[in-house]
C-alpha cells in the first residue's frame, strides 16, 4: 500500500519559504540573516516557529540553503505538530533533523524521544533515542 | 488517562503511512503490569496489532513468562497468535508449543505441547518426565491447566495417557485438587494406594480425603482442619472394611484443638476414639498403647500457674483390662510464689485436687482415690565467705486422701508433713593457659521429714527414678501417694569444662544416704537401702553439631542397675540419633527380664539429590531386631520420589508382624508437588 | 592448683546474683525452668542482665517389647540463651541439652504422675546447666 504521507499533508519542498520575525540582522560577509523575536517560517501549509532562526543563503546568494531554528522550536504542517529544543531545515534535501525532547503529536497519539528526522518527500518521520509513544488505538 | 493504553519505548521508531509505526532496537512494549519485548515491533493503528519480530518475551504481572519466535498480539496483548511459543509459569514449569493462541487475556491456548519443569541442557536432551498433549489450556484466573490427550512420558517413553486431564499451576496455593498418590504395601494389607483428594472450603477451613485400596481393606481416609482467630482445630479419622477378621466395620477418630480464650487463659483438647485395639497398629495410623482423651485449662504467669483438666484413658494393650485401669483422672493445680521482701528468699504455696476413677467395683483392684494435698515452702540462699552457697529450705505439706473399694486401706487420712533441708555448694573455677575453663562444685546436703507413712494405696509413685533433677529433692516420688521421710544426706560433685577449640563437657556424681530405707523403693529406682546407688551422669557436646548425655546408676558392686543415653549429630549432611536404654529386672516394676535395648535413626545427605535414611530397634537382652527401616529419597528440581521399606518384629494377639513398603512419586512445577525453584541446575557446568 | 571460689572476689559470679531478669513464661515447662533459675540466681525483675532461652522439647519412644509395647520413654530438652546487657549487647551465650527417662508401665495415673514429674526434673537438669555455663562465663561479663 502506498505509504501516504505521514508527516504533513500534500508538501511541496520547493515552495516560496516566507518568514515574518520581530527584527532581523542580516551579516553580508558570511552570508546569513539572523531572524529573532516570535519568528515563523511558512512554506506551503507548514509552518515553523521559534523565538531564533538563522537562515544560511546559498553560495550565490540566489535562495535559502539551510535554516537553523533554537530556542524551542514548534512544526505544524497539516494535523501533525512536533516540538523540540532545536531544528535544522535543509530546504535542498527535504529534511528537517529536530533534536532535544521531540514531541510528535499525530491525532490522538504522541511519541517522544531525543532525534527525529523529517523526510518531507518520503513523508516519514524517523525518531530515535528513547523513543516512547502511547498506543493510542483508532479515534478511541 | 493513558495507564488503559499500551506504552511502547525503543532505540528508534519510524512512523510510515498514517497509521504504521515500526519501532526497533530495545523494543518494550508496557500495559499494565504486562511487559512485552521484541527485536522489532509493528503497529498499525488501524487494526490495532503489534506484528512482533525476533525472539518475542511476554511477562505478565503474576510473573508468568511467554516466549515465542514470532506473532502478533493485540496493543493490550490480550488477544493475539504466536508462534514457536515457549511458556514458563512461576519459574518452574515449562510448556513448549507450535503455536500459542492468546484471547481476552485470560486463556492461553497452546497446541502440540510438552510440558515439563525438569532442566533441559541443549536440544536432544530429553527431560526426565513430561506431558505431551494435542492442546493444553492455560486459565490465568482460575490457574489451571486443561489437558486434552495428555501422555505421560518417563524419559521419553509413554506410560500414562489420559484424553483429559486437569492439573493446578503452580502459583494456586489452595486448589481443590489431587494430592501425591502414594503406594503401600505391607504383609498384613497388601499391595495398596492412597490418593489423597485436598477441597478447600473458603480460607480458613479444608478437608482432605484419601481412598485406600488393597486386595486386603477397603478404606476412606479423612482430615479436616480449621483456623479460628484464637486457635485450631485438627480431626483425623478413618472409616474401614477389610477382611482381617476384627469386625465388619472398624475405624478411629483423634480430634485435637487449642485455643487462646485470652489473659493467659488456654485450653487444649484432644480426643482419640478407635473401633478395636490393633487397629492403628495394622494400619500404621499411630503407635500408641493408651489412648487419651483430654480437656485442659491453663494459665501460665511469671509467679502463678494454674491447670484444670479432665482425661479419658482407653487401654490398647492386651492382658490391660480397663475396667480395672483409672480410666477417669480430674486434676486442678494452683501454685504461686510470693518474694517476701522482709523476709527475703522466696515464699511458695501449691493446691492440688486430684481423683481417679475405676470402672471395676472389686474390691483393691477397683479401688477409687481423691485426695487434696496444700504445700507451703520457704527457700532462702547466702553467699558465706570464701564463696560457698548456702541454702535454707523449709517446707510443709497438707494432705486429704479419701479411698473407696480398697479393704487393705484406711478410708480417709489427713496427715500434715513438715519438712527442712540445708545445702551447701561451693563453685570453684579455673581458667587454664590454653582458655579452657573448668568450673567444679561440690554439694552436700542434709534434709530431714517428719511423719510417718499412712496406709494407704502407691497407686501413682510406682515408677520412681533417680537423676540430677531430683538428687537434692526432698521427696523423689512423683506423686503425693507417697513421701519420703526421716534424715537424709546428699553429696555430690558437679565438673564442667568448656574448652575454646570447641567443646565442653559436664560430669556429675551424687549419693543419697538415709537413716532407714524406704521400701517404696524399687530395686531398679536405685533409691533403695540406706545408701542410694552412685548417680554417674555426663554429657558432652561439640560445636559442630555432636552431642552425647549418658546417665547410670552404679549399685553396690559397682554394676550398672539402670542406664541411658542419647547422642545426636546434625550438621549439613548428617542428622544421626542414636539411644540406649538398660533396665534391670524388677518385679515392682512389671519388668520380668532385663531390658537392653539400643536404637539408632539417621539421614544421610549423599548429595544434592539424594538422601539415605535408615532406622533400626535393637534389643540386646534377647539380641534380635525389633524394628528396622530403610529409605532413600532422590529429589531434584523437577521431581521428588521417597522410597521406604520398614519391618515390625512385634508380635501379641493382635499384633503381628509385618513389613511395610511405600513410594511416592511427586512432581514439581504443579502446586502440589512442591517448589522446583529451590533446585535450579545450570545447563553445562 | 589455679582454683578460684564462683562466688569470691575474683569469681565473677557475685555479679550475676540478684541482677538477672527473666521473659514471661509460656507454659508449665518454661515456668519450672524460671523458677529453678530463680532459685539459684535470685528474682530481679528489675536486674541489670536479661537472660531469654528457646526451649525445644521431644520424646522418644524405646524399649519395645515382643509385644510391641514401649517400655521406656526419653524426654528431651534443650535451650539455647543469650545474656543481653542494659545496652542490648549479648554478654554471654550457650546451648544446654539434656533428657530425663520414664517408664509408661505402671498404671494409667503412675504412668502420668512419672511423664509430669519426668517434664520437671528434665527443666531442673536444664536450668542447673545453664546455670553452670553462667559461672563459667561470669568473669569475661563488663564491669
Amino acid at each position: 500500500q502506498g505509504a501516504n504521507v505521514a508527516f504533513g499533508a500534500s508538501r511541496d519542498s520547493s515552495g516560496p519559504v516566507e518568514v515574518t520575525a520581530d527584527n532581523l540582522s542580516v551579516n553580508q560577509s558570511d552570508g546569513t540573516a539572523l531572524y529573532t523575536g516570535n519568528v515563523v517560517i511558512g512554506q506551503g501549509d507548514m509552518r515553523l516557529a521559534a523565538p531564533r532562526v538563522l537562515v544560511v543563503f546559498a553560495e550565490d546568494n540566489s535562495k535559502i540553503e539551510r535554516l537553523e531554528a533554537t530556542g524551542g522550536v514548534t512544526l505544524v504542517s497539516g494535523e501533525d505538530a512536533a516540538e523540540a529544543e532545536r531544528a535544522d531545515y535543509d530546504i535542498d534535501g527535504g529534511t528537517i533533523d529536530m533534536a532535544g525532547n521531540v514531541l510528535l503529536t499525530q491525532g490522538p497519539s504522541a511519541v517522544t524521544s531525543e532525534r527525529m528526522r523529517v523526510d518531507l518527500d518520503a513523508g516519514t518521520a524517523q525518531m530515535s533515542g528513547r523513543v516512547k509513544t502511547i498506543l493510542q488505538n483508532g479515534d478511541q | 488517562q493513558t495507564n488503559d493504553a499500551a506504552m511502547l519505548v525503543a532505540d528508534e521508531v519510524l512512523i510510515a503511512g498514517e497509521d504504521q509505526l515500526i519501532a526497533r532496537g530495545n523494543v518494550e512494549a508496557l500495559y499494565q503490569g504486562s511487559r512485552l519485548t521484541a527485536t522489532r515491533i509493528t503497529y498499525d493503528r488501524d487494526t490495532d496489532t503489534l506484528q512482533l519480530d525476533g525472539p518475542v518475551r511476554l511477562t505478565d504481572p503474576q510473573g508468568n513468562l511467554l516466549l515465542a519466535d514470532s506473532g502478533s498480539l493485540d496493543s493490550t496483548f490480550e488477544n493475539g497468535l504466536l508462534r514457536g511459543a515457549r511458556m514458563v509459569l512461576d519459574e518452574q514449569l515449562q510448556l513448549a508449543s507450535v503455536e500459542a493462541r492468546r484471547v481476552d487475556g485470560r486463556y492461553t491456548q497452546l497446541a502440540r505441547v510438552a510440558v515439563t519443569s525438569c532442566q533441559v541442557c541443549g536440544a536432544n536432551q530429553v527431560p526426565l518426565w513430561q506431558i505431551r498433549a494435542s492442546r493444553i489450556v492455560h486459565d490465568e484466573e482460575e490457574k489451571q491447566l486443561y489437558f486434552d490427550n495428555a501422555q505421560f512420558r518417563i524419559l521419553d517413553v509413554p506410560v500414562f495417557y489420559a484424553p483429559r486431564l486437569r492439573l493446578p499451576d503452580p502459583t494456586l496455593k489452595r486448589a481443590a485438587g489431587i494430592l501425591i498418590p502414594s503406594i503401600r504395601s505391607s504383609t498384613l494389607l497388601g499391595f495398596g494406594i492412597k490418593v489423597p483428594y485436598f477441597i478447600p472450603i473458603g480460607d480458613h477451613q479444608d478437608v482432605t480425603l484419601t481412598p485406600y485400596l488393597s486386595p486386603v481393606t477397603r478404606t476412606l481416609e479423612a482430615r479436616y482442619r480449621r483456623a479460628f482467630r484464637n486457635g485450631d482445630l485438627t480431626v483425623n479419622a478413618a472409616v474401614t472394611s477389610d477382611t482381617l477378621d476384627e469386625g465388619p466395620r472398624r475405624g478411629y477418630l483423634f480430634a485435637e484443638g487449642a485455643f487462646d480464650l485470652g489473659r493467659d487463659y488456654k485450653l487444649s483438647f484432644d480426643i482419640e476414639m478407635t473401633s478395636d485395639d490393633a487397629y492403628l497398629n495394622d494400619y500404621d495410623y499411630a503407635s500408641k498403647d493408651r489412648l487419651d482423651s483430654e480437656l485442659t485449662i491453663t494459665r501460665t504467669k511469671a509467679k502463678r500457674y494454674f491447670e484444670i483438666g479432665i482425661t479419658h484413658y482407653q487401654s490398647l494393650v492386651d492382658g490391660e483390662d480397663n475396667a480395672t485401669q483409672p480410666t477417669i483422672l480430674a486434676d486442678a493445680i494452683y501454685e504461686q510464689r510470693l518474694f517476701p521482701a522482709a523476709l527475703g528468699g522466696e515464699l511458695r504455696m501449691g493446691l492440688t485436687a486430684h481423683g481417679h476413677f475405676r470402672y471395676s467395683d472389686d474390691d483393691i483392684i477397683g479401688r477409687d482415690i481423691n485426695r487434696l494435698n496444700a504445700d507451703l515452702s520457704w527457700r532462702r540462699r547466702w553467699t558465706l565467705p570464701g564463696g560457698v552457697r548456702a541454702g535454707v529450705l523449709g517446707q510443709l505439706w497438707g494432705d486429704a486422701f479419701s479411698i473407696s473399694q480398697d479393704s487393705t486401706s484406711d478410708n480417709n487420712v489427713a496427715q500434715l508433713t513438715p519438712a527442712a533441708a540445708v545445702e551447701l555448694r561451693w563453685p570453684l573455677i579455673r581458667t587454664a593457659a590454653n582458655g579452657a575453663r573448668d568450673v567444679i562444685e561440690p554439694i552436700v546436703q542434709f534434709g530431714w521429714a517428719g511423719g510417718d507413712r499412712p496406709n494407704i494405696p502407691n497407686d501413682e509413685s510406682t515408677r520412681v527414678e533417680f537423676d540430677e533433677g531430683n538428687l537434692l529433692a526432698l521427696s523423689r516420688f512423683p506423686a503425693a501417694d507417697r513421701r519420703e521421710r526421716g534424715y537424709s544426706t546428699v553429696y555430690g560433685l558437679r565438673w564442667m569444662r568448656d574448652n575454646p577449640s570447641g567443646w565442653s563437657a559436664g560430669l556429675t556424681l551424687g549419693r543419697v544416704t538415709r537413716d532407714e530405707a524406704d521400701d517404696a523403693f524399687s530395686r531398679s529406682s536405685g533409691l533403695g537401702g540406706t545408701e542410694s546407688d552412685w548417680l554417674v551422669a555426663g554429657h558432652f557436646a561439640t560445636r559442630s553439631g555432636l552431642n552425647v548425655t549418658a546417665r547410670g546408676l552404679l549399685d553396690g558392686d559397682a554394676r550398672f542397675s539402670k542406664a541411658a543415653a542419647r547422642a545426636g549429630w546434625t550438621n549439613s549432611r548428617l542428622d544421626l540419633g542414636a539411644s540406649y536404654v538398660l533396665l534391670v529386672t524388677d518385679a515392682a516394676e512389671d519388668r520380668p527380664e532385663a531390658l537392653s535395648e539400643w536404637s539408632f535413626d539417621g539421614s544421610y545427605r549423599f548429595n544434592q539429590y539424594w538422601t539415605g535414611l535408615a532406622d533400626w530397634r535393637y534389643d540386646l537382652a534377647s539380641s534380635n531386631l525389633a524394628k528396622a527401616g530403610l529409605g532413600v529419597n532422590y529429589t531434584n528440581e523437577c521431581v521428588e520420589v521417597g522410597f521406604s521399606v520398614s519391618r515390625k518384629f512385634a508380635s501379641s494377639s493382635n499384633l503381628e508382624p509385618s513389613t511395610d513398603f511405600g513410594l511416592t512419586v511427586a512432581l514439581k512445577g504443579f502446586s502440589t508437588g512442591g517448589s522446583a525453584k529451590d533446585y535450579r541446575r545450570s545447563c553445562g557446568g | 592448683c589455679g582454683f578460684t571460689p564462683a562466688y569470691g572476689p575474683s569469681g565473677g559470679a557475685s555479679a550475676l546474683q540478684g541482677q538477672v531478669r527473666l521473659d514471661a513464661p509460656g507454659g508449665r515447662a518454661s515456668y519450672l525452668l524460671n523458677q529453678r533459675l530463680e532459685e539459684r540466681l535470685g528474682h530481679a525483675p528489675t536486674g541489670r542482665y536479661a537472660l531469654s532461652y528457646a526451649l525445644k522439647t521431644g520424646r522418644d519412644d524405646l524399649g519395645t517389647t515382643s509385644e510391641g509395647v514401649t517400655s521406656r520413654y526419653h524426654l528431651s530438652g534443650s535451650a539455647t540463651w543469650s545474656l543481653t546487657d542494659t545496652d542490648e549487647r549479648v554478654v554471654a551465650s550457650g546451648k544446654v541439652d539434656s533428657f530425663s527417662s520414664y517408664s509408661p508401665t505402671g498404671s494409667t495415673v503412675a504412668t502420668r504422675a512419672s511423664q509430669r514429674d519426668a517434664t520437671a526434673r528434665l527443666m531442673i537438669i536444664l536450668a542447673d546447666q545453664l546455670v553452670d555455663q553462667l559461672l563459667l562465663q561470669a568473669s569475661d561479663l563488663p564491669a
